[in-house]
């Protein structure tokens, strides 16, 4: 549902027309009030094209060349009502979308449901590309706008443009929709090559300690976010159930990633560093720290340890 | 927008739909125009398959200058109809080489709409409003397809159709209010005339015959009252008053004739005339016309003559009386209708004398001569035998045969050869009845030609010396359609079961000429004086008013097709969706308001948190509902179950 309703002086507000109106957590519906329409170039060509034969008609006092201008105007006059129907009545909502790394392109899912019993033939969505689609009757559709994620941080969807030209191409409706919908975009990951800075046993160890990666320790019932490899096949094999080994063990150092200790110039190249860090830990099943300046991460596995220090990077404050 | 140009289909359809669109000009183009275009059009279709076969950007800009140099021969210029056509159509086939981009495919669609317009520059028919009015669907159609291509093209004809048809109100009330104005003058550009045949300033002997054959329409007359009788059909033209023994031109200054108001008597008939465009000024009014308007005059030969001439049907409304008395004769008059070329031979006196011309009173003598014709062996034909330096007596003494010039200009020369003053009127005779629609149409092949002699005390009275030899002529209009050179002369009083054939053929043409006089009288004729005429019915008087009411109707039209079309179809419930929005409903009285993206699970949690007491009955609601909508297997009995529940839920 749309917000109850629009001051006077927010409802002529020039930025309604381009970017939309405040972004809103609800569905919304698209109706008059949140679709604008102007004719397009073709369009204007086609208003001229009426003007024209009604300029012949009248020179040359021509009453079926009359009949036919006045024919053309009034489907010009028409089309912007089929125009807009293409687009009213359609629902729309924001979706959650993934995580992406900077440099990557995030892709913003978006649902429009067609809850009317009318086919929308072409409803059309700004970006880079283009997306089309055809909404049959009663149908609820999901599509992805695409985003460059150009810097780490969070990524928003900004304004999301549907418009339509269907069914003469003479008007071009559109609805500028904002959501405050939102991807996180992790550092992009520097080069592989620097190795992974030195297990360390020293004065930074901290306690979980005995859960490291070295000495099988024993097993435990699998919870979300530990490493698919040390899941005990043969025992799930056996009909255990899934089973988790768990490794301790005292000679087991832990990684600190330790944002000060990393090689780089400036920020945003440590943090890279350290993203790429992060991955290559993970990927080696290594129980790793996350030392920034003013947060820290204890050693730990799996991925949801993986997503809390990718996070933690990407929010890192500039 | 889409940049690439529309697939080959499309292609296709679109420069058929040209093609289709410039066909019909084809008889009004300069033949190397229309040469050019076809060609042009025909490249291009070979291009649909063959890109490469396309012209290059230098061939492209040797054809533009081809174009123009074809333009500049025909010496046409650039403005008027004609010009305006020619380049219109030679702009179109250069165009049609340079369909790279969607907009340039657009941009030939609406020159196509132009193109399929001007036609009716030229050709105003009902049938051919019909093929116009189909090219635009098409046009339409292909506006719709390559806007979006994954349509099939039927479904966009269908879209294009069901345009029209919404907007057809629009444009009804848009034709019907617009105000006729008439363009101003140094915009008048559109008052080139057509050749077309029609009766002409001279009349010789053999001139007619080719107008007997024309089925062509000449005007329509619909009459407010009953028909007259086809003696009475007499449709004023040009009257012929000197001579040189060979042809017959009108007299060189009656207009200097003093004018005189003939005295009418008997039955009035009141009808209008709707008279197809003319090359000359005269209109054509059943004899003896009396009343009538502006732009219309009476000359002193009480012919009609109309001021305003634009090579467009016209209709006049005019009031005519049978009986009718011209009064006394005017002394210029006089001597131009005894003129002779020469004296009369002295066969021709002897005749004269013989039919009592010189003995007796003119009646008497007109009576005999009459006879004449009818005793003697004359033949009504139109292909009558070559008539040599002296036409009037070789047919009056040697072929005998001829056609009504022949009668009415021997039947004038012997009367004036008596001293009685006489002229040739022409003009046409009879006319088809159509019962269907009340009334008279009058084709070239109508055409005639009759005499007046001056009577003492009657003034001009009409004989017919064609009605005297070929009485059907009269009577039955002459059937062109069996008519070929040559051949017998059959008048239509057919019977038997060709007869019948013929009168169910002409059933069904009278009934389309009914259709095709509506379409002339309120689409073709509907000029500024008819709008008046029209609207001041319903009280709309000026053109402020008119635009006025136009608006006013425009707005109300426009709200009531845009609301008819937006909520068309409401949306029908789905039946478990309304029961369960009741359900929703009772528990709102409770303050439990379902959010807009809240689901019915999710709802129900929140229920059964505030309301514990009713968690069983808000639980087999929410499966109820869930399964008939969202379920694998829907049960419909689980509806009225559901109803059931929701009834008895009373939170």
């Amino acid at each position: 549902m749309n917000a109850p309703g629009l001051k006077m002086k927010d409802r002529f507000r020039l930025s309604r027309f381009v970017f939309g109106e405040k972004a809103s957590p609800d569905p919304i519906t698209l109706n008059h009030r949140r679709i604008f329409i102007l004719p397009t170039l073709s369009g204007l060509g086609f208003a001229f094209l009426a003007v024209l034969l009604f300029f012949i008609a009248f020179v040359y006092n021509n009453n079926p060349v009359y009949l036919l201008a006045f024919l053309l105007a009034g489907i010009f006059f028409l089309a912007t009502v089929h125009t807009f129907r293409t687009l009213a009545g359609l629902v729309i909502r924001e979706g959650h979308g993934k995580p992406v790394f900077a440099g990557g392109t995030a892709a913003f899912p978006i649902h429009i449901d067609n809850p009317t019993p009318l086919l929308r033939p072409q409803v059309r969505i700004e970006g880079q590309p283009e997306t089309e689609l055809a909404l049959p009757p009663d149908s609820r559709n999901q599509i992805f706008v695409h985003r460059t994620a150009a810097r780490r941080g969070w990524c928003e969807a900004g304004t999301i443009t549907l418009y339509s030209t269907f069914p003469l191409g003479l008007f071009r409706a559109w609805s500028p929709l904002r959501f405050n919908m939102k991807i996180l975009v992790y550092p992009q990951p520097a080069e592989a090559g620097v190795p992974l800075p030195p297990l360390s046993a020293g004065p930074n160890r901290e306690g979980t300690g005995h859960q490291g990666s070295d000495e099988f320790y024993g097993l435990k019932n699998y919870s979300a976010g530990d490493p698919v490899r040390r899941i005990h096949w043969k025992a799930y094999a056996k009909g255990y159930g899934v089973l988790s080994k768990q490794y301790g063990g005292g000679s087991g150092g832990e990684l600190w990633l330790d944002f000060d200790e990393t090689p780089g110039r400036g920020t945003e190249e440590r943090l890279s560093r350290l993203c790429r860090w992060v991955l290559e830990a993970d990927q080696a099943g290594l129980r790793y720290g996350l030392r920034l300046p003013d947060h820290r991460i204890v050693p730990a596995d799996g991925a949801l340890h993986r997503q809390s220090c990718l996070e933690a990077l990407a929010l890192h404050p500039l | 927008m889409k940049t690439a140009a529309p697939n080959q289909k499309l292609q296709f359809l679109l420069l058929g739909t040209v093609g289709l669109a410039v066909l019909p000009h084809y008889p009004h183009l300069p033949p190397l125009t229309f040469g050019f275009f076809a060609a042009l059009l025909g490249w291009r279709l070979l291009g649909v398959r063959h890109p490469a076969w396309l012209p290059e950007r230098r061939v492209l800009f040797l054809l533009l200058l081809l174009g123009i140099a074809l333009l500049f021969t025909e010496r046409q210029g650039i403005f008027g109809r004609d010009a305006g056509t020619n380049l219109f159509i030679t702009a179109l086939g250069l165009k049609l080489m340079e369909m790279k981009r969607e907009r340039d495919s657009c941009l030939i669609v609406y020159m196509a709409f132009v193109a399929a317009a001007t036609q009716f520059l030229y050709e105003q028919g009902i049938l051919f409003g019909a093929y116009i009015g189909l090219v635009c669907c098409l046009l339409l159609t292909l506006l719709i397809a390559m806007n979006g291509l994954q349509h099939p093209i039927a479904q966009a004809l269908k879209l294009a159709v069901i345009f029209v048809l919404q907007a057809a109100p629009l444009a009804a009330a848009m034709f019907i209010l617009f105000p006729r104005l008439d363009p101003p003058k140094w915009l008048a550009i559109g008052s080139e005339t057509r050749n077309r045949t029609g009766l002409s300033e001279m009349l010789e002997p053999g001139s007619i015959t080719n107008l007997g054959l024309s089925d062509e329409l000449v005007f329509r007359a619909r009459f407010d009252g009953p028909l007259p009788p086809p003696h009475q059909r007499y449709w004023r033209g040009p009257v012929m008053a000197a001579t040189d023994g060979k042809r017959w031109v009108q007299a060189q200054n009656f207009e200097r004739y003093p004018k005189s108001n003939p005295q009418v008597s008997g039955r009035p008939y009141r009808y209008t005339l709707l008279l197809e465009p003319q090359e000359k000024n005269w209109v054509f009014a059943l004899d003896m016309p009396a009343e009538f308007s502006p732009p219309l005059s009476r000359n002193a030969n009480f012919q009609m003559i109309t001021s305003e001439l634009h090579g467009q049907r016209a209709a006049y409304k005019l009031t005519s009386y049978p009986d009718y008395n011209t009064g006394p004769l005017s002394s210029a008059e006089y001597r131009d209708a005894i003129q002779l070329p020469g004296t009369p031979s002295a066969r021709v006196k002897e005749l004269v004398a013989r039919l009592h011309g010189y003995d007796a009173a003119p009646e008497l003598f007109i009576k005999s001569l009459l006879n004449h014709f009818r005793r003697e062996n004359f033949r009504y034909t139109l292909e009558p035998p070559k008539l040599d330096a002296n036409p009037i007596e070789s047919f009056l003494f040697d072929t005998r045969a001829g056609f009504c010039s022949h009668y009415a200009s021997a039947f004038v020369y012997l009367m004036r050869a008596a001293q009685i003053p006489a002229r040739v009127v022409t003009g046409y005779q009879g006319g088809e009845t159509n019962e269907v629609g009340n009334f008279i149409q009058v084709r070239q092949a109508d055409a005639h030609a009759w005499a007046e002699v001056w009577l003492d005390r009657r003034g001009w009275v009409r004989y017919d010396p064609t009605a005297a030899v070929a009485p059907e002529r009269i009577e039955y209009p002459l059937d062109v359609s069996r008519l070929s050179p040559g051949e017998t002369i059959y008048f239509e009083s057919a019977s038997g079961e060709f007869g019948k054939i013929v009168s169910l053929l002409k059933q069904a043409g009278l009934i389309w000429d009914t259709v095709d006089y509506g379409w002339q009288r309120w689409i073709i004729n509907y000029n500024g004086t008819h709008q008046a005429n029209f609207l001041a019915g319903f009280g709309i008087k000026g053109s402020r008013a008119m635009l006025n009411w136009l608006g006013a109707i425009l707005i109300a039209a426009t709200v009531m097709l845009s609301l008819a079309i937006l909520y068309r179809r409401r949306r029908k419930l789905d039946p478990a969706l309304r029961i369960y929005v009741r359900f929703c409903g009772k528990l709102a009285r409770k303050g439990l308001v379902k959010g807009t993206g809240e689901g019915a699970k999710d709802f129900a949690e929140r229920v059964k948190a505030a309301l514990p007491e009713h968690a069983g009955e808000v639980d087999g609601i929410t499966g109820i509902f869930m399964n008939l909508r969202y379920g694998k297997r829907p049960d419909p009995k689980d509806i009225e179950q559901l109803k059931r529940r929701v009834a008895a839920f009373k939170p």
